[in-house]
């Protein structure tokens, strides 16, 4: 299959265990599959500890699987040691080599590789400049800022010409402002390379902002994966919907008709939805904050209603963030836009207000029955 | 401060302290140019002579007292001493920093004792490994001579290379080595060119450390040295035990400014890393 041949990191039902300190054995890696297209731009996204530096480290080869398999370019490498697979790695301390001055550390690979040295040269000039660090050849890593260390990190690996490039956590040291501006640059940096950036993070944000694809990790399991948009809008477990984005959840059966369900939690909250699941299955609703405005007037079938009270409204900037609480005592956020939000500023803190979300797009997820 | 005389007070005990360190090594240095032949507490004149007559050169000195009995002994036993000095501190440098690596890099099975058993040398009174050593090679029929001090010495030095190779060793960001290999680089280049300079100042300085013990070990060596491998620490005990010399503050000195001057050497490597 033409697909097969475009994967540039296959990895195939990946287990790997580490001796729990405290005894025992935590599964890092429990039979993960993944495949990595040529040229995207792929995010390892979730909580500390769900295993995704292990399945970094296992395709840059600093750490052996237990059982599967590692493919780059469609070749295993099994047993391949570090320095003889075409990866690079961007570590999440830079682990610049302090002896060296920037040039000595981004041209070390070229060096090691016997490339000559009017060509190293070259390839240097080209890898500063488009990391923007031009004129800081003789510097010392010390002698730079964290941002500027990480650029030379960057230059570092992308000297190389590597297939893929996996980075670990490359942002996590940055300020919030540098942090922002780095991913909008990285972004253009694997775009105008064209090669295949494989980034771990925990920050939901930077995932969604940088990837093609991202790959939400759980307790050494694939939650899901797909490009931003799907995994935010049509997220495929619960996990995925807490862990991106805010959101209200509600979980429980669906009751009454399968023309007209009605989820009911387990503390007797009655929300009717969309058509689709039957009446027994156990479902999770995701609601999302833009998603809830004031109940119009009339409502017709296609809106749902939930009663609430306004605790109060938080001015976010463009909009604002009205925080409810429901009969049950759960809070949940509304951020309408435009006259919703006109018509929603006019509550007062204290008030009812009926809670409205079109029943078509909250997200249902049915787990069985 | 709230009280002045506090602060007199503690600058006066930091001068007593250093007085109390510095002063008898003072005395040696300066009584190493006094001329008084006979008694060298009493100051007569100023004089190089004592400094001449250690090297064999006449002097006006030598023809009233002649205290060095042999010039030749005396190069003879500065001659074992560095060669001693120079093959332990060579053979520990290379054995500890190895064994230092080790630790550092893997885990086995009772590896803190194995840390223990490597630190204890370090602490062992010395008159207790001297015998230990003289019953060895006696047992074992080991000719005492350069040779088992040689093997004395590295018994205990090779610790201390260890232990200052170590501390360098947990200082190092072991990322560092992965990102070699990341880049490319096999063990031995990853050794050479990121283990090896980042931890030089910590080998270098182990280095001195067993040179300039090893120079000065007396007690040890006292017990395995043989009849015709004295060196320069058992060859001034023995001019001691014949009554002081004034010949012997000359000697002192000339050790001091060879011990401070590998002991800047030390501090040069330090402040370049």
């Amino acid at each position: 299959m033409t697909q097969a041949a475009e994967s540039i990191v296959e990895v195939k039902e990946a287990v790997k265990r580490f001796p729990a300190p405290e005894g025992g054995v935590v599964t890092a890696l429990d039979s993960i599959s993944l495949k990595v297209q040529q040229g995207q731009f792929v995010t390892l996204l979730g909580p500390s500890g769900c295993g995704k530096t292990t399945l970094l480290r296992t395709i840059s080869g600093f750490e052996d699987l237990d059982s599967g398999a590692v493919l780059i370019g469609g070749e295993s490498v099994l047993g391949v040691p570090p320095y003889r697979r075409p990866v690079n790695t961007v570590f999440q301390n830079y682990a610049l080599f302090p002896h060296l001055s920037v040039s000595g550390n981004v041209v070390y690979g070229l060096e090691v590789a016997g490339i000559k040295k009017t060509e190293r040269d070259h390839r240097l000039k080209e890898a500063l400049e488009r990391v923007g660090l031009s004129g800081f050849e003789r510097r010392k890593p010390a002698q730079l800022s964290g941002g500027q260390q990480q650029r030379v990190a960057l230059a570092r690996a992308i000297i190389n010409q590597p297939k893929l490039l996996l980075l670990d956590e490359p942002l996590s040291a940055l300020d919030r402002n540098l942090r922002q501006s780095m991913q909008l640059e990285l972004k253009s940096l694997q775009h105008d390379l064209g090669i295949c950036f494989l980034f771990v993070t925990h920050d939901q944000e930077e995932a969604l902002t940088m990837s093609d694809q991202v790959v939400v990790l759980n307790q050494g399991r694939i939650e899901q994966i797909g490009p931003p948009d799907l995994l935010y809008h049509k997220p495929a477990t619960r996990f995925v919907a807490e862990f991106i984005g805010d959101s209200a959840i509600f979980s429980g059966r669906i009751q009454n008709t399968e023309a007209s369900p009605v989820l009911v939690t387990e503390d007797g909250l009655g929300i009717p939805v969309g058509r689709g699941p039957k009446p027994g299955d156990h479902a999770t609703l995701i609601i999302r904050p833009e998603n809830l405005s004031l109940a119009p007037p009339n409502p017709d079938d296609s809106v749902s209603i939930l009663d609430a009270v306004l605790e109060q409204s938080v001015f976010r900037g463009a909009t604002h963030q009205y925080v409810c609480v429901l009969p049950n005592g759960t809070s949940i956020s509304a951020t309408p836009t435009g006259a919703d939000d006109e018509a929603f500023s006019r509550v007062s803190p204290g008030d009812s207000v009926q809670l409205a979300f079109r029943r078509n797009i909250p997200h249902l997820i049915i787990e069985s029955q | 401060m709230k009280h002045p005389w506090l602060n007199r007070l503690l600058s006066v005990h930091g001068l007593l302290f250093l007085f109390f360190v510095y002063a008898p090594i003072i005395i040696v240095v300066v009584y190493s140019f006094n001329s008084h032949p006979v008694n060298m507490m009493v100051w007569k004149d100023f004089t190089f002579d004592w400094y001449l007559s250690i090297f064999g050169q006449p002097t006006e000195l030598n023809e009233q007292t002649l205290y060095v009995e042999s010039t030749d002994q005396l190069l003879a036993a500065v001659k074992n001493s560095l060669l001693v000095a120079g093959t332990t501190t060579t053979f520990s440098t290379l054995v500890g920093t190895a064994m230092a690596l080790a630790v550092y890099r893997y885990y086995f099975r009772l590896k803190p004792f194995y840390q223990g058993l490597l630190f204890m040398p370090m602490v062992m009174p010395d008159i207790v490994l001297g015998i230990a050593l003289l019953v060895f090679f006696v047992n074992f029929s080991i000719k005492l001579g350069l040779m088992s001090i040689i093997i004395g010495h590295c018994t205990f030095l090779i610790s201390y290379v260890f232990i200052v190779v170590s501390a360098r060793l947990a200082g190092m960001d072991n990322t560092l080595e992965e990102a070699s290999a990341d880049l490319g680089a096999g063990p031995w280049i990853t050794f050479k060119r990121v283990t090896l300079p980042l931890i030089l100042p910590g080998v270098v300085g182990g280095a001195l450390l067993a040179f300039i013990i090893s120079m000065d070990d007396l007690v040890i060596t006292y017990f395995i040295a043989g009849v015709d491998s004295t060196t320069l620490p058992v060859f001034i005990y023995g001019m001691l035990r014949r009554g002081v010399k004034p010949e012997i503050n000359a000697i002192a000195t000339l050790m001091l400014v060879f011990s401070f001057l590998i002991a800047s050497l030390g501090l040069y490597f330090r402040k370049r890393s």
